[in-house]
């Protein structure tokens, strides 16, 4: 109960976080209120944080946020507290998210670009480097982490802008002791030596290896290609693709054109506290349109920048005042001085047309925004993943349970100890509703160990079973969605279990052998042999097409008829199928009594002669091949 | 409020004792020799053994004589000690007179030297030398039947096999007896044939009915075993419960009477000798044929249940229908379990309903006392019956209930429950939200029930008063003012440092 409604609690706390920060980007107060409004609803954050969907991210956004607004109060303010605190939030965001990164590389950018634009005060170098030196100590703590801070280049921009701001500190003191000319020949002199030491030092220790090389999924971040190539099992995640058009209205609806001018209203002010949005703004607008995923960290920003905007408009356009005497009196008097005696217009907005028009129709976006977060909320993310809903054509609702039907099979029909293997996305399910150990799951950070299964799947009986003895496997857990249409089936994430097990086993596995000549991934009877004899491809159709009259055995997902003969095992037996087929469930077969290999035994099973015997009663002959 | 929770227990503790049933069954001790005194003889026995469920029901008619010169009122019934246990329902009846409701019935500890374990009937009043009486002895045994082939495949027709000897186990000399066993089909490959027992084929046949004797057993020392073996056609589940909770929630505040179950079901029938396969299954359900695997469960809910749900350890079970029923017919629930359950293999979930109280809670007139009136098992209602190893029935009553007493209901009919000395009754107390004392919960622990007992009513009586309806809002009320008081006080003083 309490991991079921974690996600809203901390939705709430995000709103909260958000009030905060935007107060302190603009003296209007309703600012802050329209940022939290829009963060409690819009589908890029209520995705994360519908109640029972469990995941550290809505924890980790309360987190950014919250650490952000203790980031600007410690800059504006100079104060040690402050520091400490955002410290503090950032220490517990590190232990909740690898995403604390971006933390990590904001504000080290934002006191960069502050000393840039000569804006550099004791108030932003207390900040940095009480926020800098608690941080790095309390993330230290964390055992994923360690000392990646001052090993690992995705820390080293915060560690140079620790350095820096040192330098820039000692100048400002040398100034005040130094005439102008001399400060100006040290300066230049000392920027150049530190420049010069800080650039070789990195090389040196880049290329003897002791700090660690950027980390896949940052590199993916500038070079969208790098993952497909490289790091398959990150591309592969559909929430790693770089994002739609679509998808930015789509969750943020009206914001995503406040944002702008948001920001437009940040540079009109232009103090620190605005120099930061606008460097996030930036930053997240483009992770945002490189990973679906990171449409996450954009969400506050726009929250931010949209409450500045709209407030901005609502302010001005929600008063009724009336031109007061002073101002008439001054336009007037204006007036006289150019134009003699000409009526005077008073600069301002007083028609009450005008205003009734743009508050209405702000208000009608408003109630359209409204409308649109309830719709999305409803029709995309509360849906549980593991039910299917549909509609019968009576109208009735039709729920497709294959998942839990399977998962609750192997949770009381096999025994407690069994072993399960199947792609990595049904790990966590397993876990929680079969109970049962799997060899991979949603932790990925086991490359090789995913690339195994990746290998087992996509290789032959013969390669794959000693793998499966190896891993003391008990049962092989695969999602076909041919009967039903289900797309998000196996057979459609083959390539990337192909992909990822060719990046550890190039010579084993190859991409290239999955496609017929003519390049096509084809699951009919043109598959290329690789194809047909992978376990993947045999568990998912074997006796799919006795369900059907001989020879019209169809595939609804990939719109395709499937061979007639139905494929062969001979290391496993089918040990349940759901409802709607979408699960298929296999048992490793154990080794043989009689120690024959697998396929023979099966041949003998099925009273066929023994090739090698049949051979011997013929006549001789020669070894043509 | 520990003082007061203590004293309060401390005055319930009495009334508590005083009731007369909370006593763990006991078995009565005795020698390691022993053999019940030969007092009685059967002069006339008949055994009819119904194999048409999941389990056996047996009913014996029995013409009883004194053969004593004293009046004597024990009489002993033998089970072997592995079987005893399996023994559920046990019930005593004159047969003459079966409105005067049954025999008190005690249990003795297994007698080491024979194996056996005797039901004690104690007769309601001795029976004189060379007096008869018709003794009607019901009782069904659980886990006796056993799949023969114990592997079939998914869409065979299974068969069960039942062993039983051909003279009735009885502690005394038995003059004529003969045992009918009734099949649920007359598709019976196996049975034993006897030579020599008696003139004429044994058994004799006719339909699904087999008559074994009637046997001319003077001769023959009692206990003597003449074993046999039927095998007969059943391709029906053998369902059979291992553990059965079922929680009834009294709430005179809500008015409302909240049933849940949960179950931890497995399927007793063959196993499938090889894997599932789940293409022969679509074809059998769309032929609709027999099959030896749970499909789906018939439950029968009583008129005006509301609410029901039908979960398991991973949530909603989606396929279940609920037939609320109009008005005066009964409600239907069908659960179809997330898969069908064959041979062997297991399936746990949970149902539970709410109902009106009105219907099951009467005030006794006059004083503070109530009667509750429930089934006591409820359960699916099934053709091939259900067997349930263990029950746990537990009535939570409202806080502050005292002087809880208990009985079921007694017909002319047995209702499928054994005696209440064969229950193991309890009172302890349960805390929910906001509970001060903690409910009075009355547990009632069975073995071996059959959904022969669905029809029986518990009726359970308990005093709670005016104070003891009023004590939690009294008590929520108390804590909010004390809160409330001491948030006053609080900042009413006056901590500021200036002068005044």
């Amino acid at each position: 109960m309490s991991v079921f409604c974690s996600p809203p609690a901390f939705s709430g706390l995000t709103a909260l976080a958000m009030y905060l920060l935007t107060c302190e980007m603009s003296t209007s107060p309703s600012a802050g209120l329209l940022a939290a409004a829009f963060m409690g609803i819009t589908p890029g954050y209520i995705s994360r944080s519908v109640a029972g969907s469990y995941d550290n991210e809505a924890i980790a956004i309360f987190l950014l946020v919250f650490t952000f607004y203790l980031w600007i109060k410690a800059v504006k303010n100079g104060s040690i507290m402050w520091g400490a605190l955002t410290a503090l939030f950032y220490g517990y965001m590190v232990s909740a998210w690898g995403g604390y990164v971006f933390i990590t590389n904001l504000i080290p950018l934002h006191v960069f670009v502050l000393i840039c634009m000569g804006r550099y005060s004791s108030r932003t170098y207390i900040a940095y480097t009480t926020w800098y030196a608690l941080g790095t100590l309390g993330s230290m703590q964390i055992p994923f982490v360690g000392f990646l801070p001052i090993r690992n280049s995705d820390h080293m921009s915060a560690l140079g802008v620790f350095g820096l701001i040192q330098l820039v500190a000692f100048a400002d003191f040398i100034r005040g002791f130094l005439p102008g000319k001399q400060f100006q020949k040290l300066l230049t002199s000392m920027i150049l030596l530190i420049v010069g030491l800080g650039f070789g030092g990195l090389i040196l220790l880049s290329v003897s290896g002791v700090i660690a090389p950027w980390s896949g999924r940052f590199y993916s971040l500038w070079d969208t290609g790098y993952a497909k190539i490289h790091i398959p099992i990150i591309a592969s995640v559909s929430e790693h693709q770089p994002t739609a058009w679509p998808a930015f209205f789509f969750d943020l609806n009206f914001l995503i054109w406040l944002f702008p001018a948001g920001v437009f209203l940040c540079f009109q002010k232009l103090k620190d506290e605005h120099v930061f949005v606008i460097i996030y703004a930036v930053l997240s607008s483009y992770f945002a349109g490189v990973m679906v995923r990171l449409m996450l960290t954009l969400t506050p920003i726009v929250c931010v920048a949209a409450g500045l905007a709209l407030s901005g408009v609502l302010d001005q356009f929600l008063v009724m005042s009336k031109p007061t005497a002073e101002t008439k009196a001054k336009a007037n008097a204006k007036d006289s001085k150019a134009y003699g005696k000409m009526s005077s217009p008073v600069v301002g907005i007083y028609s009450y047309f005008s205003k009734a028009f743009v508050s209405g129709s702000m208000t009608l976006y408003l109630l359209m925004f409204v409308a649109h977060c309830t719709w999305v909320t409803s029709n995309a993310y509360s849906s549980p993943s593991v039910v299917l809903a549909s509609r019968l054509p009576d109208g009735s609702q039709h729920i497709i349970d294959d998942y839990r039907e399977a998962y609750y099979w192997l949770r009381q029909n096999t025994p407690d100890n069994a072993k399960i293997m199947s792609w990595w996305d049904y790990g966590y399910q397993i876990g929680g509703m079969a109970d049962r150990p799997t060899l991979v799951d949603n932790n990925t950070w086991n490359n090789t160990h995913i690339a195994t299964v990746g290998k087992a799947m996509s290789s032959r009986e013969e390669v794959s079973y000693p793998i499966l003895r190896q891993h003391d496997v008990d049962y092989v857990l695969v999602v076909f969605g041919g009967l039903l249409g289900y797309s998000g089936d196996d057979l459609n994430k083959f390539l990337w279990m192909v992909r990822i097990a060719e990046g550890i086993w190039p010579d084993e596995i190859k991409e290239r052998d999955f496609f017929t000549a003519r390049g096509e991934y084809r699951v009919d009877d043109e598959a290329t042999p690789t194809m047909k004899n992978s376990l993947m491809y045999k568990m998912s159709y074997y006796n799919y097409q006795s369900l059907f009259p001989p020879g019209q055995a169809v595939d609804r997902v990939r719109g395709t008829k499937v061979p007639t003969e139905s494929p062969t095992l001979d290391t496993m037996e089918e040990a349940f199928t759901s409802e709607n087929w979408i699960i298929r469930i296999f048992k490793v077969k154990d080794l043989d009594n009689l120690g024959r290999d697998h396929s023979n035994a099966v041949a003998f099973d099925k009273g066929l002669k023994r090739k090698r015997a049949a051979k011997r009663k013929g006549p001789r002959v020669l070894r043509t091949e | 409020m520990r003082f007061f929770t203590a004293t309060v227990l401390g005055l319930l503790a009495p009334s508590l004792a005083a009731a007369s049933s909370f006593t763990a069954p006991t078995q009565l001790a005795v020698p390691a020799d022993f053999k019940p005194p030969q007092v009685f003889k059967n002069v006339n026995l008949v055994r009819n053994t119904n194999l048409e469920k999941g389990y056996v029901r047996e009913t014996i008619n029995v013409v009883v004589e004194n053969v004593d010169k004293q009046p004597q009122s024990d009489y002993y019934i033998p089970f072997p000690s592995d079987v005893f246990g399996r023994v559920g329902g046990f019930e005593v009846r004159d047969k003459k007179a079966t409105e005067n409701g049954r025999f008190e019935v005690e249990v003795t500890e297994p007698v080491v030297s024979t194996g056996n374990q005797y039901f004690v009937v104690h007769l309601a009043e001795p029976l004189a030398p060379k007096a008869q009486i018709t003794l009607g002895i019901s009782y069904s045994v659980l886990s006796a039947l056993s799949p023969r082939p114990a592997t079939i495949g998914q869409s065979d027709k299974q068969y069960l096999t039942y062993s039983f000897s051909a003279y009735v186990p009885s502690a005394y000399q038995t003059v004529t007896q003969k045992t009918k066993l009734k099949f649920p089909s007359t598709d019976v490959p196996d049975f034993t044939e006897t030579s020599g027992l008696k003139s004429g084929a044994d058994p004799e046949r006719k339909g699904a009915t087999y008559t074994y004797g009637p046997y001319e057993t003077t001769q023959v020392a009692p206990g003597t075993e003449q074993p046999i073996t039927v095998r007969y056609q059943f391709t029906n589940p053998v369902i059979s419960i291992s553990l059965l909770e079922r929680d009834l929630e009294v709430s005179h505040w809500g008015g409302n009477l909240a049933t849940e179950e949960r179950y931890w079901l497995r399927n007793n029938a063959s196993q499938l000798t090889n894997q599932f396969s789940r293409v022969e299954w679509t074809f059998a359900s769309y032929q609709k044929a027999p099959s030896s695997a749970v499909r789906e469960i018939a439950y029968p809910l009583q008129p005006g249940s509301v609410d029901p749900y039908f979960i398991d350890d991973i949530g909603n079970v989606s396929t279940s229908r609920y037939r609320p029923g109009n008005g005066k017919t009964a409600a239907n629930l069908e659960l179809k379990p997330r898969y069908p359950i064959f041979g062997g293999w297991n399936y746990s979930f949970k149902v539970g309903w709410n109902n009106d109280l009105s219907g099951f809670l009467r005030r006794a007139t006059g004083v503070d006392s109530y009667v509750l009136k429930v089934p006591f098992l409820q359960g699916p209602k099934m053709s091939e019956g259900v067997q349930y190893e263990h029950v746990v029935l537990r009535v939570v009553l409202p806080e502050g209930a005292h002087n809880v007493r208990f009985e079921t209901v007694e017909g002319a009919n047995s209702n499928g429950l054994p005696g209440m000395s064969q229950v193991n009754a309890s009172l302890s107390t349960f805390k929910t939200y906001m509970d001060t004392l903690g409910r009075t919960t009355l547990t009632l622990e069975v073995d071996s029930l059959t959904d022969e007992a669905r029809d029986a009513q518990l009726v359970v009586t308990y005093d709670h008063t005016f104070m003891d309806a009023f004590r939690k809002p009294l008590t929520i009320f108390g804590g909010l003012l004390t809160f409330f008081v001491a948030i006053w006080f609080l900042g009413s003083i006056d901590t500021s440092i200036k002068k005044r």
